[in-house]
């Protein structure tokens, strides 16, 4: 039948547009250039600048596989109020996004930091800051993403994003990051 | 052309490991103690000019940026003896000094010195002096890279002659430099300074930040955290031979580092559990006692100087206060209760004290508060962000890092309140100090 063989060739020519995109996807994974840049990504322009994982296609693929929204996956630098460790409800979309991405990827693994503005005592805000890391990990794992993919480090003020010492400042530097350690 | 290469790439080499041999911290009295004690130093009689450490510009510095002295030195002085013999009583009477410093300094020979002194009282002289007069009489002989570790020993002697109190010129500063390049990644440097800023030694360079330097009681040994490799560890490091071992790195936070007053314990803080709490570690065979288990944040335990009791910090009652666990039963009460932070806390070296950080009307100051009466009393009165305390041995003087002009120094504040020091550094940020204990 020429519908049955149209069929049979659109699914062999599918399949290898398909293992293609995997193969792709699988060097893609495994180039440290790509690692480099998804974490240079928050250490260049001072920590406020956001960057995509440069493979939005195979990306928004696996988002879209889940029927969940593809927005905001590059986002990966969530702010907090002072002295709160509450994620914001317009952070969630995001932190779903990456979650999906994490599912979707159980190989990769990502560090998450926590952050605090300068003020007060450093060992302090070392705890301050794991409350921060901590509150997005339970975001994480309450969407599916396995425990084993997330490591928490916390920088307390040690490590700011902005150096001036402004409320301005001080609201950039109360964060969290996902800084991805294998893609 | 090989030969040019391997030249230039030495240039290179040089021009990275070459340190500052200047200070790299610049001592400012920004405020003195009135009524402070007078006293003449009149500059060392050199026999030649063979050494350019001169020892009793030195001392003059120490005593005058103690705040406790007011020193009629090099400049004021327009009759500079040597010798008792040669001290004409009726100058500084007039002068105003209660007590005069002579001395002299000649080399030896195979790059050694000889250094002697003399503590003069003038106040009770009469129009002549008489060996009667003389309250320190001291001779020394030192390599020329000794000469100001001598320097600050004998001002030391001199400190404690008049005031009755140990000093502290001879003591040591640990703290952490941050330089910002321009386009380029942080660097953070553990270093350590004499007292006066002088001699910056770097013993820990890395991308990732350091933080919490904590000496060991015999002053040989640096325990700090640092965040190589993303994570929070804790190395303990000889400061004489800069070898170090790792101590702690359990997942999560590893900070805090506290050594108990016999130096065979650390207290620690780990998150292991699921949030900070408070450990004492036994250095030897690492085993830890747990001595807080609950979901707040408990962090700087810090030792009492008898070894029974750990202060620390913990947010369960809101904000962060300061708590005592009294080690024998584990029980646990409230120390701090005036204003809505109170943290990072240590003892006076005699108990009696406690000094940490105090926020009050938005800005976190150095305090202190007396432990019988509770009566608290803020110590530092400019700037906002004055941080990480540290008591000196005597109980005189506490280090911290404040935000001057943008960056991050280091100053001293008295217990009292009344002296007030500045150490800028010269590039970078300077934070995170830990003064050392008394090194003989």
């Amino acid at each position: 039948m020429n519908w049955n063989k149209w069929f049979r060739t659109a699914l062999i020519g599918g399949s290898i547009v398909l293992l293609a995109a995997c193969h792709s996807m699988h060097k893609n994974s495994y180039d440290p250039n790509a690692v480099n840049d998804a974490n240079a990504a928050y250490n260049n322009g001072n920590g406020v600048q956001t960057a995509g994982l440069h493979r939005t296609g195979n990306f928004n693929d696996q988002v879209n596989r889940n029927g969940r929204s593809s927005t905001l996956v590059s986002n990966r630098i969530y702010y907090f109020d002072f002295d709160s460790n509450i994620v914001h409800d317009s952070d969630k979309p995001a932190i779903a996004a990456n979650a999906n991405y994490l599912i979707a990827h159980p190989n990769a693994k990502i560090l998450l930091e926590g952050h605090t503005d300068p003020r007060g005592s450093r060992e302090y805000n070392i705890g301050l800051g794991e409350r921060r890391a901590k509150a997005v990990a339970e975001l994480l794992r309450a969407n599916g993403v396995s425990p084993s993919q997330i490591r928490i480090i916390s920088y307390g003020a040690e490590k700011l994003a902005l150096q001036g010492h402004t409320e301005s400042a001080y609201e950039k530097d109360r964060r969290s990051v996902i800084a991805f350690l294998q893609s | 052309m090989l030969r040019k290469l391997i030249s230039l790439s030495f240039f290179f080499i040089a021009l990275f490991i070459s340190y500052p041999a200047s200070a790299m911290l610049s001592l400012e009295l920004t405020r003195g103690v009135a009524g402070a004690i007078p006293i003449a130093i009149a500059p060392f009689a050199l026999q030649d000019n063979s050494s350019t450490t001169d020892v009793s510009d030195i001392i003059t510095n120490d005593l005058q940026n103690s705040g406790r002295f007011k020193v009629y030195g090099r400049h004021a002085l327009t009759v500079v003896p040597s010798s008792l013999a040669e001290v004409q009583s009726n100058y500084f009477h007039r002068l105003g000094a209660d007590d005069l410093v002579i001395g002299k300094m000649k080399a030896v020979g195979a790059g050694r010195f000889q250094v002697s002194f003399q503590l003069i009282d003038i106040v009770n002289g009469q129009q002549t002096l008489s060996s009667q007069n003389v309250i320190l009489n001291r001779s020394y002989t030192v390599s020329s890279d000794e000469l100001r570790t001598l320097a600050h020993h004998i001002s030391d002697l001199i400190y404690q002659q008049l005031t009755g109190i140990r000093g502290i010129f001879s003591t040591k500063l640990a703290y952490v430099v941050v330089q910002r390049p321009d386009n380029a990644p942080a660097q953070y440097t553990l270093e350590v300074s004499d007292q006066d800023g002088y001699n910056p030694q770097p013993l820990l360079t890395s991308p990732d930040p350091i933080m919490s330097p904590a000496w060991s009681p015999n002053g040989k040994q640096l325990a700090y955290v640092s965040f190589e490799n993303q994570r929070a560890s804790i190395y303990i490091q000889n400061v004489e031979n800069g070898s170090r071992y790792l101590l702690s790195q359990f997942p999560g936070i590893n900070g805090a580092p506290a050594w108990s007053p016999n130096g065979k314990k650390i207290a620690v803080v780990l998150s292991k559990s699921g949030s900070p709490n408070i450990y004492v570690m036994d250095i030897g065979s690492h085993k830890l006692t747990q001595y807080t288990n609950d979901w707040y944040i408990n962090t700087e335990p810090a030792w009492s100087p008898d070894s029974r009791f750990l202060l620390f910090t913990s947010n369960r009652s809101g904000g962060p206060q300061i708590y005592q666990i009294t080690l024998a039963s584990g029980n646990v009460s409230r120390v701090s209760y005036e204003g809505d932070y109170n943290a990072r806390p240590s003892f006076t070296s005699d108990g009696s004290r406690i000094s940490f950080i105090h926020r009050e009307s938005e800005a976190y100051q150095i305090a202190i508060q007396d432990l019988d009466t509770s009566a608290l009393r803020i110590l530092t009165n400019a700037g906002k962000d004055n941080d990480s305390p540290s008591m000196a041995p005597n109980g005189s003087m506490i280090l911290y890092d404040t935000i001057y002009n943008g960056r991050s120094v280091l100053a001293m504040v008295s217990t009292d309140g009344r002296v007030q020091i500045r150490l800028p550094a010269r590039n970078g940020e300077a934070q995170d100090p830990a003064w050392s204990p008394y090194i003989s």
